[in-house]
């Protein structure tokens, strides 16, 4: 049996670097990451880290940074039924096509057994439709049903 | 075992008939399907083909259930690639449900026979249903022509 492997593709009306630094960026990601802020230096090897209201929900490593057309990192998440324990690989390509960027998320490497793809399978279409409309329109229009304090939460414009 | 099956879900701020005109109305789909256009009656058991911006025939098949704003299910084969005709009938679902603050979730499952109906789908679908999401977010495209 192939090991599972999540791919998404989305297009976005935006430049490369402004896509591959929305998916790095603190800020940014606290926007349509549903709350979730990443912190990193971003080089080969450092840690990865989001950061929800002061909570650990994702770890990481840094595997390759070739900003702005390839991120990296091990995922691990702590977070709902997630202990920490089970970690993947995900990873970003970006690719400049005249006006818009395509952008694929590659998430695989899975432990045996893992019940992180359900997980994911659901929380990727979320994400990057909001990263969609963050950057094509400045808002983020989704709330993410997992977390359900914050659901019928408000779209905030983007003040940049 | 399971057929050959494609699945891509996306998020859109906008109601559940918005994006249903989006995906059958001509005068959308010509904007959002580059230049392609449905011909059918949009009832159960009517044909249906899609045809391309330059005339040819792409696809084609039949409703075999439709529920206006809701769910639209398509028996659908290529017409115009003969290694992916061979493959024979595929089956499409378009699924639009309303999500809480203003978004609707279109879910898009396409089972196939083959890989090479997958293959083709796995293309083009996250090419326009990410123009139908900035077509009704935005009033633009994001893809005005097909890049490969």
């Amino acid at each position: 049996m192939s090991k599972p492997s999540f791919v998404y593709v989305t297009y976005i009306a935006s430049t490369p670097e402004k896509v591959f630094k929305a998916l790095t960026d603190t800020e940014a990601t606290a926007k349509f990451w549903f709350g979730n802020a990443v912190t990193s230096d971003w080089k080969v090897g450092s840690p990865v880290a989001f950061h929800r209201e002061g909570k650990l929900i994702l770890s990481g490593k840094v595997i390759e940074n070739d900003a702005p057309r390839r991120l990296s990192y091990t995922f691990t998440p702590h977070h709902g039924p997630h202990d920490g324990s089970d970690t993947s690989r995900v990873v970003m390509d970006l690719e400049q096509q005249k006006n818009q960027v395509k952008l694929t998320v590659t998430h695989d490497d899975f432990a045996p057994g893992s019940t992180v793809f359900a997980s994911i399978s659901n929380g990727w279409p979320l994400v990057l439709s909001n990263l969609k409309s963050y950057l094509e329109t400045g808002t983020t229009p989704l709330y993410a049903p997992w977390y359900e304090e914050n659901a019928g939460q408000k779209t905030e414009k983007v003040v940049s | 075992m399971s057929k050959p099956t494609f699945v891509y879900v996306t998020y859109i701020r906008s109601s559940a008939e918005k994006v249903w005109d989006a995906l059958t109305l001509p005068e959308f789909t010509a904007k959002t399907w580059f230049g392609a256009r449905h011909e059918t009656e949009w009832k159960a058991g009517a044909a249906w083909r899609l045809i391309l911006a330059d005339g040819r025939l792409a696809d084609s098949g039949e409703i075999v259930e439709i529920d206006r704003p809701r769910r639209l299910v398509l028996k659908w084969r290529n017409e115009w690639k003969p290694e992916i005709k061979e493959e024979g009938w595929s089956r499409c679902t378009i699924e639009i449900a309303s999500e809480a603050d203003g978004a609707v979730k279109l879910t898009v499952t396409h089972e196939a026979n083959g890989p090479k109906l997958i293959e083709a789908v796995s293309g083009g679908w996250p090419r326009i249903l990410s123009n139908v999401k900035s077509l009704l977010e935005t009033g633009e495209l994001v893809l005005k022509e097909k890049v490969s």
